[in-house]
């Protein structure tokens, strides 16, 4: 028994712990749990729990539909608003079949084998991620637009604001969970708020913006709020995205730094970029998966849907973070497109493949684009090779489905079923008549 | 010049291997003839001769030394370039050269501590390695001398271990006098150190126990044992001026190196009892009392001995002992592979691995054969009777043989190394000092792999034998391994149903006496390959049937007996597939074929035809049994074919080729049959010619093993017979032929479908050749076209299916290709049947034939192409997908990548289709749910056996490219 292993099942017993939650994602992003009593725990670490993977979304694979949930110990914590007194817990799960190999259908599994890939070529993979969401006011009604919690901007700071008591409650309980937070601040629009988290390695960043999602919503409920990661959920405001800083280290060292080069970038980290910026199409239904999330990229405001990067170019699609002497560690790059309501797992997954890809076949760095793309011409940014992101989720998709990349990082049976769910949505979105169309057409 | 001819020569006989140099360093020394013949005489005793006279020369002073002392160091300086040149830097070694052995293992211990007694510091260091120094080179000169055996030689090296560690701890104590008086402090010796069998150079594996004085706290006494502890180990591991003694490891402790150094016993007795898992108690075997407080150490052993054998009760140690062995024998494929005298395949870990897991299985009940040293316990298992006695000896022998070189190839530079060397010189040398002396370096490599060999074979033995005893009706000497003990050893090795498989053995071992005798031999090794499939309890049952099926049968036994390969090959059949085991139990003979490989070559069609044609001549009175006897020859045929595919001898172009000439040949026969059958009938030579047509997978040559036969029967009536007279006899003919084919029969039904001829189920089941030609002119429909681009000839008149050919020529390869109005109906039927034609509840990702990317997709593709470019080019004219494809490439119609693509898919699908009926023993055309039939469908395929789904995600892969490529050329071009 290793002690990790050890360390839970000593805690469970000395913090009169009551329930274990054991946490998995399914295909789309949404956290499942199952609840076990404390003395099933041993039994669960060295066999799994079993339970019908037919019954998940994604996980609907016949040749699978047994499927056993390991939890994986190192991911250990309570679950601080369950109080103390016969405390709750929690765990993520790897998916595992019956004879313990891995499930295909497992989107941590995904990532895990992203990671491996990367390990082989001598990479850890480190993510940081700035998480925009929304407060609101009330409880949700479906299909009502919602009323934001303040009227504040970027950066306010509210007296006596809701949205004070509201971090500093969220952020106190993410550090209870051991998750470390960077930065949190008002965002742009009413009710929306930013948090960053502390980089850490990728699979650790899933499990927490995992765990993220659920905190802010436990926590907004207390107050009488409610917190939502929709893309988009106005019009005239930004919406909510998910930059995301990334670096790749071998053993100690920084990959992407390199003293002396332009940016400090080195050919690793230059290397990376241009993988990324090759594939960024393909990977986008992935990293941006909703209809909604396509109003975000093709909203305005500082949504990055053009194919570029830039030093400190708030409108480019990867950015280079300004260097800081003396930080040869921090150098990173920072990922834009990702959304708030993204499966992180797989976002991951196909980021770092892109990346790697273009690390493997030596992919050269494009020109960077120094100006607000946003403001140059169609024709002038065609000119400078600058391409677009697809611009909604139907097209995404169609790009998609010719991706090897993306196929081999998903594994076969998550990319057919991302893609048979996606073109679901889609169709169904396609048959709405919006608010819009009365408003302009039924004059006709 | 006459002396330096004289001195080659000499050279050489004293096994001098660079002459040059060592004729030039003796030209230029002025030796007088009784030094250099003194020298040449002490090179010739070693292992490095070139070493030895360098040194000797430069060190004439030597020569001075008493004969046996200068033997002595003539051999260690040969042996080892290490301690000659310690010798030569601390002339006070060369005593230790005639030193003799400790007379116990606590003298030595006490001599050591006095060595270092009121020492502390550089002082006490030094003066502790240049003791153990003395006694390494006393120890190395015996064992070179052979003074003394391996086990001696590696017992004193433990003892030395113990001294050294002893000493440490007392300079330890005398430096850190505070600590020293707050805790006792035991070493237990764990691994090689605590079995008592320890290397010249190797890790010392200790832990370390603390118990607090008086009324210390524990934390308090555990921390001043920490401090104690890890200042012993620096004492060993740290290089000073006089070098390393060796590394001393605690790893081994509870929780690895994140744990406490030191622990109490209550403390190291919570741990094993709650965590601990199978290795840490594999570890614990070897446990022994090393230094320090003895009754700590006592209280320790007894304290944790009983939970080392209560390991063997848990529920799961089946399952890890399972994984264990797996571990152990994926380790091995490391880039040393075959140089590896300790991890490779042979090497000593299967040995030590083995002799480990039998004491797991078998010291819970019997305390005897506990032993921490690995050839005492082994020693033990044979006097105990679980292993055999001869075998036990024999891995004694290999045992001691690879240890004994291993010892040679570290004294060498006085470096941890267990890999044999690549270059000639080092292995000469290393093959001398073992005693090989003539052409020593290929001879070393001979006796490495002989001794290898035979250590893999004994591994099996060792292991399986014992079962066999177990069962046997007249004990033997000296093996008395019970039911129960059998059983818990059986279910170790992988064995589910342990009871069962036992009564197997028995069976198969008891019984006439030389099957049973052969099945002796034979069993330990199948039984080791059954366990590395997917399923051993069904393989051994499998072998049973087929053996006692085969009863006496003196080729079988001889072939199993005398060739190696046969036996790997019954097991890998047994193994992999129940098809063959159902063909091989209904003719047991067949089995003959794995002895020879060119027996698995498909016969060819002019060989088959030829004795198609004598068992026609032999049985003319008796169609039925002339077709039984065809349909034998049948059976025979796909065994050869089945079992060229499961021991990938065949690829799955080769078997659809071969399966269908088979068919063929027994077709036309038995329409010769048939016909004659119906001319006695009739009392006159039938008056119609008569023609079978292949429809089709069977039109493409593409046959699977549970394939029916699309067929179409054509006939036309002589010159002057009317059709009226002529149908009914050919109709007749069609009918006899189906019911002989279908009859009950102990070989395998051929199942005819002609629901591809005109008018389908409707339609007259004959018709003559006018008939097809006036029902195809009017009525034909498109996806008759289509159906008929794979008719091909398959028995029957030459001329008649030619001709037949003739008239559907113009319809299926159309002159300007098919219309546009009409392909656009043969794309809107595959759209339809896509919706409709997989059946219920398949998963359209995993059905071969009609999934997305399946055969059906690939096919369909070829014959568009043809329907619309065959009229036109001759080259497309095919009955076969993958040759329709090529010509299309050829053509330029697709492009290579695109047809690469498709022929992949359709391969794979077809070899899975083929895997699942070889191995399940039944058609399907999807790809198996239940996970335990999917394991044994990837084992058939190489996959390994917890990599199946591995399979599924490359069929995903490959079926994805392809309905990719259909869906652009089949629906858009």
């Amino acid at each position: 028994m290793d002690k990790q292993t050890e360390y839970v099942l000593r805690a469970i017993e000395e913090r009169d712990i009551r329930f274990v939650r054991l946490w998995f994602t399914d295909v789309l992003g949404s956290l499942k749990s199952v609840a076990i009593a404390p003395a099933e725990l041993e039994s669960a670490f060295s066999e799994g729990i079993g339970f019908d993977g037919s019954a998940i979304e994604g996980f609907t694979r016949v040749t699978e539909s047994d499927m056993v949930a390991m939890p994986d110990p190192a991911t250990f914590q309570m679950l601080p608003w369950r109080g103390s007194q016969q405390g709750v817990a929690r765990m993520f799960c790897d998916i595992k079949l019956p004879d313990g190999s891995p499930s295909y259908a497992d989107t941590r599994q995904v990532l895990k084998r992203a990671l491996d890939k990367a390990a082989k070529m001598g990479f850890t993979f480190y993510t940081h991620p700035e998480i925009e969401f929304f407060l609101f006011k009330g409880e949700r009604e479906d299909g009502k637009p919602p009323t934001p919690s303040d009227n504040a901007g970027f950066f306010d700071h509210t007296p006596q604001g809701a949205d004070n008591d509201f971090r500093r409650a969220a952020i106190t309980t993410l550090e209870q969970m051991g998750i470390s937070v960077e930065f949190s601040h008002h965002e742009g629009a009413p009710g929306q708020q930013e948090i960053d988290l502390r980089y850490a390695d990728a699979l650790t960043t899933a499990d927490n913006i995992m765990t993220f999602r659920l905190v802010m919503k436990e926590v907004a409920l207390q107050q009488g709020l409610y917190a939502s990661f929709m893309p988009k959920p106005f019009r005239e405001h930004p919406g909510s995205g998910m930059h995301t800083h990334m670096s790749l280290f071998e053993g100690d060292a920084n990959a992407f730094y390199e003293a002396g080069a332009r940016y400090q970038l080195s050919k690793t980290g230059r290397s990376f970029i241009a993988g990324i910026l090759a594939h960024a199409p393909e990977i986008t239904a992935v990293t941006n998966q909703w209809v909604n999330s396509y109003k975000r990229l093709f909203g305005g405001g500082e949504a990055p849907s053009h194919v570029c990067w830039g030093h400190n170019n708030r409108s480019a699609l990867v950015r280079v973070p300004m260097y800081k002497p003396d930080k040869a560690q921090s150098t990173r790059i920072e990922y834009r497109a990702f959304d708030s309501a993204v499966n992180p797992y797989l976002a991951f997954a196909v980021t770092l493949s892109a990346g790697l890809k273009g690390i493997e076949e030596g992919y050269e760095l494009p020109a960077e684009a120094e100006d607000d793309v946003w403001s140059l011409t169609d024709a002038e940014r065609r000119a400078m090779g600058i391409a677009t992101l697809p611009s909604s989720l139907n097209e995404a998709l169609s790009i998609m489905e010719k991706s090897e990349l993306v196929a081999e990082s998903l594994g076969e049976h998550v990319f057919d079923f991302f893609l048979r769910n996606k073109r679901a949505e889609w169709n169904d979105y396609r048959q709405q008549v919006s608010e819009w169309e009365y408003k302009k057409y039924l004059l006709h | 010049m006459t002396r330096d001819v004289g001195l080659g020569t000499k050279l050489i006989q004293c096994g001098v291997f660079d002459l040059g140099k060592t004729q030039e360093l003796l030209n230029s020394k002025a030796l007088t003839a009784a030094q250099l013949d003194q020298i040449l005489q002490l090179a010739s005793i070693a292992a490095d001769a070139d070493l030895v006279i360098a040194k000797f020369v430069a060190n004439l002073s030597w020569l001075e030394l008493p004969a046996e002392q200068l033997k002595r160091l003539a051999l260690l300086v040969g042996a080892s370039i290490a301690l000659g040149e310690l010798v030569e830097k601390r002339s006070e070694l060369l005593t230790a050269l005639i030193s003799t052995a400790p007379t116990n293992r606590d003298l030595l211990v006490a001599d050591f501590i006095s060595t270092v007694e009121n020492k502390t510091g550089e002082r006490a260091r030094s003066a502790l390695k240049q003791r153990y120094q003395g006694q390494l080179v006393s120890i190395a000169a015996r064992d070179l001398i052979a003074e003394i055996d391996f086990n001696a030689i590696s017992t004193e090296l433990s003892w030395l271990a113990d001294a050294v560690l002893a000493a440490a701890l007392q300079i330890a104590s005398s430096e850190n006098p505070d600590q020293a008086n707050k805790v006792e402090l035991a070493v237990i010796a764990m691994g090689k150190t605590g079995g008592n069998e320890l290397n010249y150079i190797s890790d010392v594996d200790v832990i370390f126990i603390g118990k607090p004085v008086g009324d210390t706290a524990e934390e308090v006494a555990m921390a001043a044992g920490a401090k104690l502890a890890s200042s012993l180990i620096n004492i060993c591991s740290e290089p000073t001026i006089d070098g390393v003694i060796w590394p001393v490891d605690a790893a081994l402790r509870p929780e690895g190196k994140a744990g406490p150094l030191v622990r109490s016993v209550s403390s190291y007795l919570g741990y094993y009892q709650r965590w601990a898992e199978t290795w840490e108690f594999q570890a614990l075997l070897k446990a022994r009392c090393s230094a320090g407080d003895q009754e700590l150490a006592a209280e320790f052993l007894t304290a944790v001995t009983p939970l080392v054998w209560q390991a063997v009760a848990k529920p799961n140690f089946v399952e890890n002992a399972r994984k264990m062995r797996i571990r152990v024998e994926e380790n091995i494929s490391s880039k040393e592979q075959g140089r590896q005298l300790k991890l490779g395949r042979g090497g000593l870990r299967d040995i030590e691995f083995a002799v480990q897991l039998l004491q797991l299985v078998h010291g819970r009940a019997d305390q005897e054969v506990r032993s921490g040293n690995t050839l005492a316990a082994l020693a033990a298992l044979a006097a105990g009777g679980y292993v055999g006695r001869k075998d036990a000896e024999a891995l004694h022998q290999n045992y001691v043989w690879l240890r004994t070189l291993e010892h040679r190839l570290q004294l060498r530079k006085m470096q941890r190394t267990h890999v044999l060397p690549e270059n000639e010189f080092e292995l000469r040398v290393i093959g001398r000092s073992i005693g090989l002396r003539q052409d020593s370096a290929s001879e070393l490599n001979r006796s490495w792999e002989q001794v290898a060999n035979q250590v893999r074979d004994l591994h099996e033995k060792l292991f399986y034998r014992p079962l066999l005893d177990a069962v046997a009706v007249l004990p033997s000497e000296s093996v008395r391994l019970s039911e129960a003990e059998a059983e818990v050893r059986l279910q170790a090795l992988g064995y589910l149903d342990a009871q069962a498989a036992l009564r197997h053995i028995q069976a198969l071992t008891t019984g006439s006496q030389r099957r049973a005798a052969i099945q002796r031999t034979l069993l330990p090794v199948l039984l080791h390959w059954w366990s590395t499939g997917p399923n051993p309890d069904k393989s051994l049952l499998a072998f049973r049937r087929i053996s006692e099926a085969l009863g006496d049968s003196p080729w079988f036994l001889s072939s199993l007996r005398d060739d190696a390969q046969v036996a790997e090959r019954v097991a890998k059949v047994t193994s992999a597939s129940e098809f063959l085991v159902n063909m091989l139990l209904r003719a047991p003979e067949t089995l003959a074929m794995l002895a020879d490989n060119a027996e698995l070559i498909p016969i060819s069609v002019e060989v088959l035809n030829e004795e198609a044609a004598a068992i026609i001549s032999r049985h003319t009175a008796d169609p039925q049994r002339a077709v039984g006897a065809l349909r034998a020859m049948r059976r025979r045929e796909l065994v050869r074919i089945a079992t060229g595919a499961v021991l990938e001898i065949l690829d799955v172009d080769q078997i659809g080729a071969a399966i269908t000439t088979v068919n063929k040949v027994v077709l036309n026969s038995t329409l010769i049959v048939v016909q004659e059958k119906v001319a006695a009938e009739i009392s006159k030579p039938v008056p119609t010619d008569f023609a079978m047509i292949a429809m089709g997978r069977f039109g493409g040559a593409e046959l699977g093993f549970g394939s029916d036969l699309d067929l179409i029967f054509v006939h036309r009536p002589h010159d002057g017979v009317a059709e009226t007279e002529a149908t009914p006899i050919a109709t007749k003919i069609a009918a006899e032929i189906r019911s002989l084919l279908m009859a009950p029969h102990p070989d395998p039904a051929i199942e005819i479908d002609a629901d591809l001829r005109p008018e389908g189920k409707k339609g007259a089941l004959v018709r003559t050749l006018d008939s097809y030609q006036s029902y195809y002119d009017r009525w034909s429909i498109s996806w008759e076209s289509q159906a008929l681009l794979r008719a091909d000839y398959a028995a029957g008149d030459k001329k008649l299916a030619a001709d037949f050919l003739e008239v559907i020529n113009p319809l299926r390869w159309p002159n300007n290709g098919m219309p546009e109005a009409e392909i656009r109906e043969v794309r809107l039927l595959k759209a339809r049947m896509e919706a409709e034609r997989l059946p219920k509840g398949a998963d359209p990702a995993l059905h071969l034939k009609l999934g997305k990317g399946g055969l059906s997709d690939v096919e369909w593709v070829a014959q568009l192409i043809q329907l619309r470019f065959a009229g036109a080019h001759a080259a497309l004219q095919k009955t076969s997908t993958i040759e329709t494809l090529q010509a299309a490439v050829e053509l330029a119609i697709i492009t290579q990548a695109d047809a690469a693509v498709l022929m992949d898919a359709w391969r794979m699908s077809t070899k899975i289709r083929n895997a699942i009926t070889l191995s399940l023993g039944k058609n399907s055309d999807s790809i198996p749910i239940d996970q335990q039939d999917l394991r044994n469908v990837a084992f058939l395929l190489g996959y390994a056996t917890d990599s199946a789904n591995l399979m599924v995600e490359q069929y995903l892969r490959t079926a994805r490219r392809s309905r990719e490529v259909f869906e652009r050329l089949f629906y858009d071009s």
